[in-house]
């Protein structure tokens, strides 16, 4: 019983981290109906910021932890905004009239730029790094079940980028923009909204959340390294699509749902835990043969 | 075996079975998530006939060729082509009962020649075994020759141009030659029944009339051909069609020869209400 | 000058071409430093686009068009002669092996992709998926060992059955992310699974063929060579084969379908072309050749790992068919050449290949989408002499 609730609560965790990834891809696809797939990279890319942040803070002798995490976050997330953007304007707008494939390659291509980049060029990149504890370690237990503070942290500091930007996408003007773009480009061209600036804003917000992502999942392994990125953008990558692209709560949903699915494969196969990402991803391909356009099907409307 | 069926049908629910029909639809139907794109929607063609299927736009012409070919499964009604069902069937079956089609916004292959893309449309006629296409080399090289006989006679017929360039690209030619080629597609299979979506879009007025004196003039030498076009220049419409359905908010509102429609007034509402509302 | 090129009759111009390549190569192959190395990209740069301006290259590709069997042949010379050159030195033999074993594998992609539009980044999965076939039956089993190459093709297709319902129903990036998971999923796979070397790999036996080991060296003319030069051999004729197979799949009413599929099924579909027959076929054709070469390359390197085979080498083998250009098959042998030899002769960007090769992709696909060799309009058959204008 005690492990069934450890288990609840690092599903909970994981399918938050995931979410927040997901919900990255859904909101590129919904202004751009592109697939981003440097997406999982660029969260490394500000997990290390964070990280670098961190270590930047403690090193000029400031060691309150609330601090360092302050400038850990702000700076990973301003990192991953400008390289959101900048992905956005200078390779992935120039190729919005091409095949749409491409847009896929080019974005893959990035990805494995930057995983090399910070492999090769990050001082000792080729090794993980141990992320500081920057959260307080103590924990609530009831019975031989322990709930740790850092991780209810975690867990509340994801709902509430969630609950934020559904506050963002649903109340706010510039959600507004977001909405009408995804809705209809030429349409809301008309009305006078400035479609590069939305696309730009968007693809910076959906990075920027992607770091709290990569900075979460640092604090919670107590570690990055340069390779993180690539299994998060799939199962990322994967949630969107099992929640149908474009349909934001599909993609919370489909993060949930795959965190479940991983901590289902390691219940269900105790003696084989190690082959709970093989069965996570062969129930990812077993449901897109089964519904070839996820759970909540993106909409479709080809002109003939 | 379907034919068998469909006839079995057919004679208990006593409907006869006349040869001289080509195209039978009965009742066509067809949603859209609540909105009714097709309603109720009945109509025959003749053989040899060309029929106009006019309606201001949104009304359900696109549809009843997308539900007619196969794209979309229709909701209810039914179809009967040369005396068979094919309701419901795929596109692929319904392109070799005989049914060959262009579309609105011309979809041509634009990387590939243009022997190429009337090839596509002679899918039914070549041999696409994997033996023959890999490994008896010979024979298949004297498909080719004779195919490629054919297509150029065919597009000839349409424009010297087109059968001097059959290995170039079609991306790099003009609208009219595209149009030509997609209706060279449509042909090379020789079908009983061709659809024509817009033959006139994005040409002018000179460019159409041309045109459609080459169709006319194929289907005198092909001999018997069928034709349903979907037109907006009315004048296209007079001068080709044998008789006309209009549509309007996916129901049929008119029937009758050009003249009839041209003076029946929920026609004139039709179009100038639709006028209006842009 | 300009004159003497544009009057050449095409298949000169094509053999001339092939023995300044076949110089080239040689000569490139045996240098040691990176300056020397830069040195001669950077000639071989310059004559590529000498031959440019000179008329050469359209006289050459003349001859692909008037000639395919002639000019194929002299690339097979190309390539045997070069194998004789080097025939008793084990790295550039094994380097030139791996080039045809990689070129052969782009080909199967290009049926998948290039044709098709059926997306595959899981190439590396299928070729590793040959080569662990190759080291669980050679040497284990009765079988005849030269068997394995087709059973490794053959292994590798049956495998990639499990995909092809979500493959054939998906389109673009959900296409994409079955075969990526697939990718990752193989990887993981085989480092948690104990029977199959876990990440530590297995051994290989070597190949061989009626008595002839390909572990041991041939005397041939009383010179002794290296061991490689039966897999390079081998590697060879898979190459040809595959090429030969593919440019006739091309050239034929077949590959006009898989064309049509990609650029528009809607179309495509109602011209009577069935889209899922269509791509069962590329998807199982393309991993047929991908795992034969894969027995192939297994039984040659001996000992294989899972490190071998992740999603990054499923990248570099879609960088190539990109880099040559899609459905073009001497693109693809070219790109193969660039990508598997630049890293090893230029060892200050061995450590830097994935990242190089990953820009240089992302600036193909920006600024000349159709590749270094762009693929030529089909000709079902060698065009009459006129075109060769």
């Amino acid at each position: 019983m005690a492990l069934l609730g450890q288990y609840l609560v690092n599903g909970i965790m994981l399918g938050t981290i995931y979410a927040l990834v997901a919900v990255g891809f859904t909101l590129f696809f919904g202004v751009l109906d592109v697939i981003k797939f440097s997406h999982g990279d660029v969260l490394m890319v500000g997990a290390f910021a964070g990280f670098t942040a961190a270590m930047a803070v403690a090193a000029v002798g400031i060691s309150n932890p609330v601090l360092q995490l302050a400038a850990s976050v702000v700076f990973a997330l301003s990192v991953t905004a400008a390289l959101g953007a900048a992905i956005a304007k200078w390779l992935i707008l120039p190729l919005k009239h091409a095949p749409r494939m491409n847009i896929l390659l080019v974005t893959l291509m990035l990805g494995t730029a930057l995983r090399e980049a910070v492999r090769l060029f990050y001082p000792d990149g080729s090794n993980p790094k141990a992320f500081p504890a920057l959260l307080p370690t103590s924990a609530l237990t009831l019975g031989d079940f322990t709930l740790r503070a850092d991780s209810a942290i975690l867990v509340a500091a994801g709902i509430s980028v969630i609950v934020g930007l559904h506050l963002l996408i649903n109340r706010t003007r510039l959600g507004l923009a977001i909405r009408a773009v995804a809705q209809d480009e030429e349409t809301a061209r008309t009305m006078g909204i400035n479609y590069a600036l939305v696309v730009l804003v968007t693809f910076a917000l959906g990075s920027g959340i992607a770091a709290v992502a990569g900075v979460m999942n640092g604090l919670y392994y107590n570690e990055v390294n340069f390779g993180m990125g690539l299994l998060l953008g799939l199962i990322g990558f994967s949630a969107a699509i099992i929640g149908g692209l474009g349909n934001l709560y599909g993609a919370i949903l489909g993060g949930f749902l795959f965190a479940m699915l991983q901590m289902l494969g390691a219940v269900a196969m105790p003696f084989a835990s190690a082959y709970k990402d093989v069965f996570a991803f062969a129930v990812v391909i077993a449901l897109m043969a089964w519904k070839p356009t996820g759970l909540i099907p993106e909409r479709a409307s080809e002109r003939v | 075996m379907m034919q068998v069926e469909t006839a079995l049908a057919l004679d208990t629910l006593g409907l006869p079975i006349t040869p001289e029909r080509l195209l039978d639809i009965q009742g066509l139907a067809k949603s859209f998530g609540g909105v009714r794109a097709l309603n109720d929607v009945s109509f025959s063609l003749g053989r040899g006939e060309i029929l106009g299927l006019i309606g201001p736009n949104g009304s359900g012409k696109t549809t009843s060729f997308n539900v007619l070919t196969g794209l979309y499964r229709p909701d209810g009604g039914k179809i009967l082509f040369d005396g068979a069902d094919i309701t419901g069937n795929s596109p692929q079956a319904v392109y070799r009962a005989g049914i060959a089609r262009t579309f609105q916004r011309s979809r041509l292959c634009l990387e590939l020649s243009i022997f190429d893309n009337i090839m596509v449309g002679n899918h039914a006629r070549l041999n696409h075994g994997l033996m023959f296409n890999l490994f008896q080399r010979k024979a298949f090289r004297l498909e080719v020759e004779s195919a490629l006989a054919e297509a150029t006679e065919l597009a000839a017929s349409f424009s010297p141009n087109l059968a001097a360039a059959m290995f170039e690209p079609v991306g790099a030619l003009p609208m009219i030659e595209r149009r030509r080629i997609e209706i060279c597609r449509a042909l090379i299979s020789r079908p009983k029944l061709l659809l024509l979506d817009e033959p006139s879009a994005g040409m002018t007025h000179d460019e159409t009339h041309q045109l459609m004196d080459d169709i006319l003039a194929v289907r005198e030498r092909q001999g018997g051909l069928s034709i349903i076009i979907i037109e907006h220049e009315m004048g296209v419409i007079e001068r080709v069609s044998d008789h006309c359905v209009v549509l309007n908010y996916g129901e049929k509102i008119a029937e009758g020869s050009y003249q009839d429609i041209a003076s029946d007034r929920l026609v004139q509402e039709a179009y100038l209400g639709s006028e209006v509302g842009r | 000058m300009n004159q003497l090129f544009s009057r050449m009759p095409p298949l000169a111009a094509a053999a001339l071409a092939a023995l300044l390549a076949f110089v080239f190569a040689v000569v490139f192959m045996e240098q040691e430093s990176d300056v020397a190395v830069i040195s001669l990209l950077a000639l071989g740069a310059v004559a590529a686009w000498g031959a440019g301006r000179v008329g050469l290259s359209r006289r050459v590709s003349a001859a692909a068009a008037t000639r395919p069997g002639a000019v194929a042949a002299l690339g097979g010379a190309v390539a045997l002669g070069l194998l004789a050159v080097f025939a008793e030195d084990h790295f550039p033999l094994l380097m030139l092996s791996t080039v045809m074993l990689y070129a052969t594998v782009a080909l199967g992609l290009n049926v998948q992709f290039g044709y098709t539009g059926v997306v595959n980044f899981a190439g590396a999965a299928f070729f590793g998926i040959g080569a662990y076939t190759a080291a669980e039956l050679v040497g284990r089993t009765a079988l005849p060992p030269i068997l394995v190459l087709p059973l490794g093709g053959l292994i590798a297709a049956v495998v990639g059955l499990v995909l092809v319902v979500p493959v054939v129903r998906t389109r673009g990036h959900y296409a994409a992310v079955v075969t990526i998971a697939f990718s990752v999923l193989f990887k993981t796979f085989l480092e948690v699974n104990d029977t199959l070397g876990g990440p530590q790999g297995l051994s290989v036996a070597p190949l061989s063929l009626f008595g002839w080991s390909f572990g041991e060296g041939p005397e041939i003319l009383g010179i002794s060579a290296s061991f490689y030069l039966n897999y390079a051999l081998a590697a060879l004729a898979v190459l040809a084969l595959a090429f030969v197979m593919v440019r006739r799949l091309e050239r034929s009413w077949i590959g006009l379908s898989l064309d049509a599929v990609r650029l528009d099924e809607t179309a495509s579909a109602c011209y009577g072309i069935g889209i899922r027959r269509s791509k069962i076929l590329a998807f199982v054709v393309g991993n047929l050749v991908i795992g034969t070469a894969g027995a192939l390359y297994g039984s040659m390197l001996g000992y294989i790992a899972p490190t071998s085979f992740t999603f990054s080498d499923s990248l570099i083998l879609v960088a190539i068919v990109l880099l040559g250009g899609m459905g073009s098959p001497w693109g693809t042998v070219f790109a193969a050449a660039i990508v598997v030899i630049l890293p090893e002769k230029l060892q200050a960007i061995q450590e830097y290949r994935f990242l190089l090769f990953s820009v240089v992709v992302m600036a193909i696909l920006l600024f000349r989408p159709e590749g270094l060799l762009p693929r030529a309009v089909r000709r079902y058959m060698p065009a009459p002499k006129e075109v060769a204008r």
